[in-house]
Formats: C-alpha cells, structure tokens, sequence
C-alpha cells in the first residue's frame, strides 16, 4: 500500500474496489467504519452487496469482469468535467496526452452496457472522487483475480496521480492483500525475480552482493512463478522439467485452479515434500511431511500490507510429544544436511542479516521493533528518529528514474472464458469471514468450524434460485468445462442474478475444481473471479447428503486421520 | 425495568465474532477441555443479512415477554431485569418461538436429556444476557466495531432527548430556514 492502513480513518473519501474487508480483514473493515463515523465518503464497487455497500454513500454494482471499462470511464469524467490536478501532473508524471486520447473512448455513456453503471453514477462517483480533497482507493482480489489485473491497478494508479492523490496523509492506492504475510514472504524475496527487499537477480552487482554476504555461487536467471509449476511438470521438455517441489504453508491442491490439473502434476513430480502445521489436500501427494510449529508457537517478523514490519512472538510451546519443529529450525536443518551450513540461535539473528542486506529495510532492528511496535519500510537509518515511512512519494517523487509517475493507457479486455449455452452464469470465487484461506489452520479451530463446515455455499441470487427450482441449504451440483462439485445453494439478493459464488476453502465443495488456470501475464495470479459455470438441481437429496458425509471420510481417510467421523483435531 | 443488547447496522460488519463469544461465554472452558463435537454449538444470538442491513438479532427482554405468557409450565421468567428460560422445565413445545414477534427464540438439541429414540431433547434457547457470568454480555465485549451496546434505563433517556432534539431541527427548518436549534 501507498499510504499506511491507520490512515483509512482520516481519508476524506474512500474509494473501495473489488476489496470485501469486512469478510477478508475485519480489522480493516473496522478502519472503514471508522472512516465512515468521522465523516468520510464511501464510493464501493463491487458486483456483490457486500458489507462496505450497506455503508457506502454509492454503491457501484458493476458487472464482473467490467473493470478497467468504469476506471477508464472515471478518468474520462474527470477530464472531461476539468477536475484533473493539473499541477501535479505537469510536474510529476508523464504519459498523459496519450492517456488523454485512450480514455476519450470511455465516455460513460459507452461503457454503461458493459458495466450495468448509469452514466449519471459514473458521473457522480468521479465528481466525489476528484474532489474530495483526500481520496484513497483500496482494491483487493476483486481487481487482481483476474487475466487483466495488473492493467486494472495501473488504471486505479492513474485516478489517483490525474487528481494529485499521492504522497500525502490518507491518499494513495491500497491493494490490501489476500493473505496474511504475503507482503512478508514478498519483501523476504519469496519472488521467482528477487532477493529480500525487491532487489533483482538479475543485477550483477546485487548478485555479487549476495554471493559475498552468503559464500556461494548464486544464479542470474528468473525462476518459475508458482501458477506456472503444473505448466512445467507436465508440458515442458525432459531438461526444463520440474523434478522436485518443496511446498511449505501452501496448499495448491485447494488454492490452485483447475485443481485436476494441479493433482496430476503433483502425482507425477518425482519428489514433493510438504511443511505445515496440519494435514491439508496436497499433503496426500507428498513422500516427505515435515510438520511445523503454528502461528502461537514461535517468533518471528510479519509484515502487514501497508510495509509495517511487526514481531510476533511465541506464546504456547508445541506439545511436548507434537514432534514439530520451527519453520526456520527446519529450514537451517535441510540446508546443512545438502551441505551448507547453516545455524541461528534466534530469529534476530536471521532479522540482523536480513536487513543488514537490504537498503530499504536496515532501520527496522528489533530494537525499534520493540519500542515503536511497527515499523514501514523504507526505513533506511538504524538512529532510533527514524520511524519508517507511512507513506510512499511524499513530494510527488516516484520510484522511476525521472523520479515522475508514469500514466499507463490501456484498454478494457473482456475476462477468458465467457458464459454460453452450455455455462450460463459466472463463477467468482470470493473469501467467508471466519475460515482463512484454505482453512489448513481455521479448519482445526473447533468454533469456527462450528460456524461453517463441508461442503461449504454457493451464493445465488434469489429469482436464480426460483428459476432452478433450489431452495436454501439444499445441496446442489456445480458444474465448469473442467468439473464439478457438490455444495449448499445459498439464496441471497446481495449478489446479481448472473454470477454465482463460491468460497475456496472446501474440501467437498472445492470450486477450484471448476475454475480457470488462465493467468494474468504480468501477475501470474489466476482469473479465480470469472469462469463459465451452471448450476444443477440434484434431485435426490439423501444421496446427496450421503455423498458428502461420504467423501468427507475418504478425504479424511487418504490423510491419515483417524479420529471421530465428525471429529475436529484434523491430523 | 430490563436492559437488552442492541445492534447498530451502520457498524456490523457481518463478522459473527458475537455468536462465537455466546457460546463460549456459556460453555466456560469446557469447550477446550472436551472431545470436538460433544459440546453444543448454539449461539442464543443470530447474525442476519439483508440487503439494508446487517446486524444481530437477539432477545429484547420485553417488559411483558409474549414468551413468557404462552409459556405452559412456568420455564420463562423475568429474573434480575432479564427474560430468563429454565431450560431443565422447558417442554419443549414452542410457543414461545411461535409467540416472539423478533424470531429471538430458537429450539436447539442442548443435551439435558435424551429422548426414547436416543436423539437429544430440543429445548428454547435465548438471550439470557449472559445473566451470573463474569463481564456482562460477552457478544458486546468481542464485538471488533463496538456494534453492540447494553440498552439500560438510563440510555433509552439519552436517546430519547437526542431524537427530539433532532425533531426539534427538522420542525424548526419547516416553519423558517433561518432558525438553528
Ligand atoms: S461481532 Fe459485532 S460486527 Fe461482528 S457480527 Fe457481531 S455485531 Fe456485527
Ligand atoms: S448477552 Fe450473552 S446470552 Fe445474550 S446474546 Fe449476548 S452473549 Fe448471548
């Protein structure tokens, strides 16, 4: 994120896009409603009536996949209607004379059909946003999940640079993250393209760096994005082959789409070793299972989306006969085991090396860690003054070498894999409050599971509901081009009659049987919010029900656990 | 006269972190220290979306509870400034759920006893206010937005001036624009 999540409060206008806090991250959901009691404006877009619609001042319930058509159509409005910062743009950007040119074919008028948005609403919310005075825009998996996401992003980027939102307290633009840590495991170079702190492989003086601080050979080359893995175990040539996989705190056979093809390419990798703290789906294809110590049970550093670096620390030890090991301890063990020695006696040992290596973040010692509890990077000064930064381009400079915000013109591409005949409703998949991703941890806790379990919900507009004949907690069939899956229909008018919602957590009811691996060319990241899907009534019930207990003790069964049928301490 | 625990929309992000904190309220440590599925998971409050609102809906503890009147063999009483079910007198008959105008009673299987057939005895289950537990209402204490508040005497008093207050404004703007209350 630009600017830091305690902002949120203190915009003036927040813009939400395709971001659904309050089921994703109710604690940033709670910065929202804060920001709405102290008096901010909400503009939400989204396909779905999700919470931060109740709230919002207008609701844009645009049609899936229509994205980068209404942002387009927004700059469009506001050149139109001369609400630009001029000032801004003229001294810290460039591109947009030609920007200009793209965005004259979005008038809201021509995009109204695609996005199901009156052109008076376009209108209106690019009137509030230009001129609120401190706008901020936070986007989530709504604008990433899908083949033109990226795009999107630099589309919301442009909004925020044409009306001068950057570089100052409550503005910017704010991907809230899909995943605890996933900024951390980015800063920490967990990139097919980067070592820790975003510094490239293939720069050879950050090599050499690296080679000299860790005493060994390193490579130049870019390495294979994790959506790409079925890719290259199933369809590339003998020498480029992926031979082993290592997989640690993921669970791609739940996560990854089209799950049929993610199963046959760990079935035919030769070696798969899997860390985690519980037994999940891609546990049944590993030879090694190395079992890791939870979230309470050891220390370490996170970071947050908006680049604060936090400690966390263990506060339970693992039970004396769990057998289980720390991420890092495991780590060290493999590596010395293939030869290179490797031995911390804490992890702020391991944090001291990390940011003595990276420029942006050696001012986050664990001693300010302590006493400020949050440091944002860039933090570039170990004095105890510097506190970090909260937000990004103060003074309009950019991390280009002009140092100036570039305008990106892009057009509006419509998602992969339309609905047809044979598939006539959209399939987006989307996040429950309660179960956190794939549910490897949210799944053991006995309360939650309490409050939702297999085979999981299908959301589906009520008059669709009517159409099929299906009422609500019947079980019913889902089906793609790709296969199927069984879960409970869940009427609601909160989202629109032509898309359907599923969420990707279950085992029984595991949409990502359904869904479509195509990738967005820069991201990598899957288009899990759009693929051609139908509903089918099941007729018999009972077989129905039965088939869901079931195939839940098989799963269960094929991991190894053996407990009580409905049992919840899962391996 | 009683209290009971009210929503407001405008908060409520939909979370259910309440109807987890009801049942651990009312479960105590039990709930850690016993097989997964042999306790009872049955929150006495309810999280409802519509497409206004989304908000808890739970026991208003009314002044003269309909539950309470339709209730056979005396298992609802008014106790302390709540509506208080006995759950070990309740028959099990559900008038009460039938009679209460805010679908705040529910029937749930809590396990007193067992029928002939061996499944368990469905009994009303509420709102009690988390009456004899430590720290008053434990769906307010959890709630990550403070969407929930206890209504007591002295509340309904301050709302009742703020809204007329309020009134006062939008009759003063009728009769002349210029007047500011
Ligand atoms: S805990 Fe609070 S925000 Fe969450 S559902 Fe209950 S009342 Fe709403
Ligand atoms: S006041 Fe207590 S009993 Fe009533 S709903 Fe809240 S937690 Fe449950």
């Amino acid at each position: 994120m630009s600017n830091g999540v305690h902002e949120i409060e203190d915009a003036a206008l927040l813009f939400v896009f395709g971001y659904n806090g309050a089921d994703s991250h109710p604690i940033v959901a709670r910065r929202i409603v804060r920001a709405k009691q102290k008096g901010a404006k909400i503009i939400c877009c989204d396909p779905r009536r999700i919470e931060t619609a109740r709230i919002a001042d207008m609701h844009l319930q645009l049609r899936n996949g229509s994205n980068l058509a209404l942002v387009n159509s927004l700059a469009h409005v506001i050149i139109e209607e001369g609400l630009t910062d001029d000032k801004f743009i003229e001294e810290h950007s460039t591109g947009f004379e030609e920007f200009k040119e793209l965005v004259k074919n979005y008038s809201p008028e021509a995009v109204a059909e695609r996005t199901q948005i009156s052109p008076q609403e376009i209108r209106q919310a690019a009137r509030m946003y230009a001129t609120s005075g401190r706008s901020m825009i936070l986007y989530g998996m709504g604008v990433c999940q899908f083949a033109q996401a990226v795009n999107v992003v630099k589309g919301l980027a442009n909004l925020a640079i044409m009306t001068g939102n950057f570089g100052r307290w409550g503005v910017g633009i704010g991907p809230v993250r899909g995943q605890n840590n996933v900024q951390g495991a980015c800063d920490m170079g967990a990139l097919p393209n980067a070592y820790p702190g975003y510094q490239n492989v293939t720069v050879p003086e950050i090599q050499q760096k690296f080679e000299k601080a860790w005493g060994v050979p390193l490579s130049n080359k870019v390495g294979i994005p994790l959506t790409q893995v079925p890719h290259y175990v199933l369809h590339e040539p003998e020498e480029k082959k992926i031979r082993a996989y290592y997989i640690f705190g993921e669970d791609p056979a739940q996560s990854d789409p089209d799950l049929h093809e993610v199963r046959e390419a760990l079935s035919k990798i030769e070696l798969v070793i899997m860390q985690d703290i519980y037994m999940n789906k891609t546990g049944q294809f590993a030879d090694v299972l190395l079992p890791s110590t939870g979230w309470n049970e050891h220390d370490g550093v996170f970071s947050c989306c908006d680049r604060g670096f936090q400690r966390i620390r263990k506060l339970v030890n693992p039970p004396a006969d769990a057998d289980v090991l720390t991420d890092w301890d495991i780590i060290c063990r493999i590596s010395t085991a293939m030869g290179y020695p490797m031995k911390y006696d804490n992890t702020e040992q391991i944090w001291n090396e990390v940011i003595s290596l990276c420029p942006s973040f050696i001012g986050a010692t664990y001693e300010k860690l302590e006493k400020y509890v949050n440091i944002q990077w860039p933090c570039r000064s170990t004095d105890m003054s510097d506190k970090g930064t909260s937000f990004l381009h103060k003074d309009g400079k950019f991390a280009n070498p002009d140092g100036k915000a570039r305008f990106s013109s892009i057009d509006w591409q419509p998602p992969v894999e339309l609905e047809n005949n044979e598939y006539p409703l959209i399939l987006s998949t989307c996040r429950e409050v309660g179960h956190y991703s794939v549910r490897t941890m949210s799944g053991n806790c006995r309360l939650l599971r309490n409050l939702e379990d297999e085979p999981g919900w299908v959301q589906m507009n009520p008059e669709l509901c009517e159409e099929l004949g299906v009422k609500h907690g019947e079980l019913v069939k889902v089906l793609s081009k790709r296969g199927s899956c069984i879960a409970r229909c869940l009427p609601t008018d909160r989202v629109k009659k032509q898309a359907v919602y599923m969420t990707y957590q279950w085992w029984i009811g595991a949409c990502n049987e359904l869904t479509n691996a195509v990738l967005d060319p820069i991201s990598n990241t899957p288009e899990y919010k759009y693929c051609a899907c139908r509903v089918d009534k099941i007729e018999d019930q009972q077989w129905a029900e039965k088939y869901v207990l079931d195939e839940y003790a098989k799963i269960r069964e094929n991991m190894g656990i053996s407990e009580q049928p409905k049992g919840g301490k899962a391996a | 006269m009683n209290s009971f625990v009210q929503g407001d929309p405008l908060l409520c992000i939909g979370c259910r972190t309440c109807m987890i904190a009801c049942v651990v309220a009312h479960e105590g440590k039990r709930i850690f220290e016993i097989d997964p599925d042999g306790y009872d998971f049955h929150p006495k409050l309810k999280v409802v979306k519509t497409w206004l609102v989304s908000v808890p809906v739970q026991c208003k503890h009314c002044e003269n509870p309909a539950c309470q009147a339709v209730c056979q063999v005396g298992a609802i009483s008014r106790i302390d400034g709540a509506v208080i079910v006995d759950q070990t007198k309740c028959i099990g008959c559900k008038s009460c759920v039938d009679a209460c105008p805010f679908g705040a009673v529910r029937m749930a299987p809590l396990g007193f006893e067992t029928n002939p057939d061996g499944s368990r005895r469905a009994v009303a289950n509420k709102c009690d206010l988390c009456t004899g537990l430590d720290g008053g209402p434990a769906c307010k204490r959890v709630c990550p937005t403070n969407a929930l508040r206890l209504v007591e005497r002295e509340n309904i008093d301050e709302i009742l001036t703020y809204k007329r207050a309020e009134s006062l404004k939008t009759a003063a703007a009728t009769i002349s624009p210029s007047i500011t209350v």
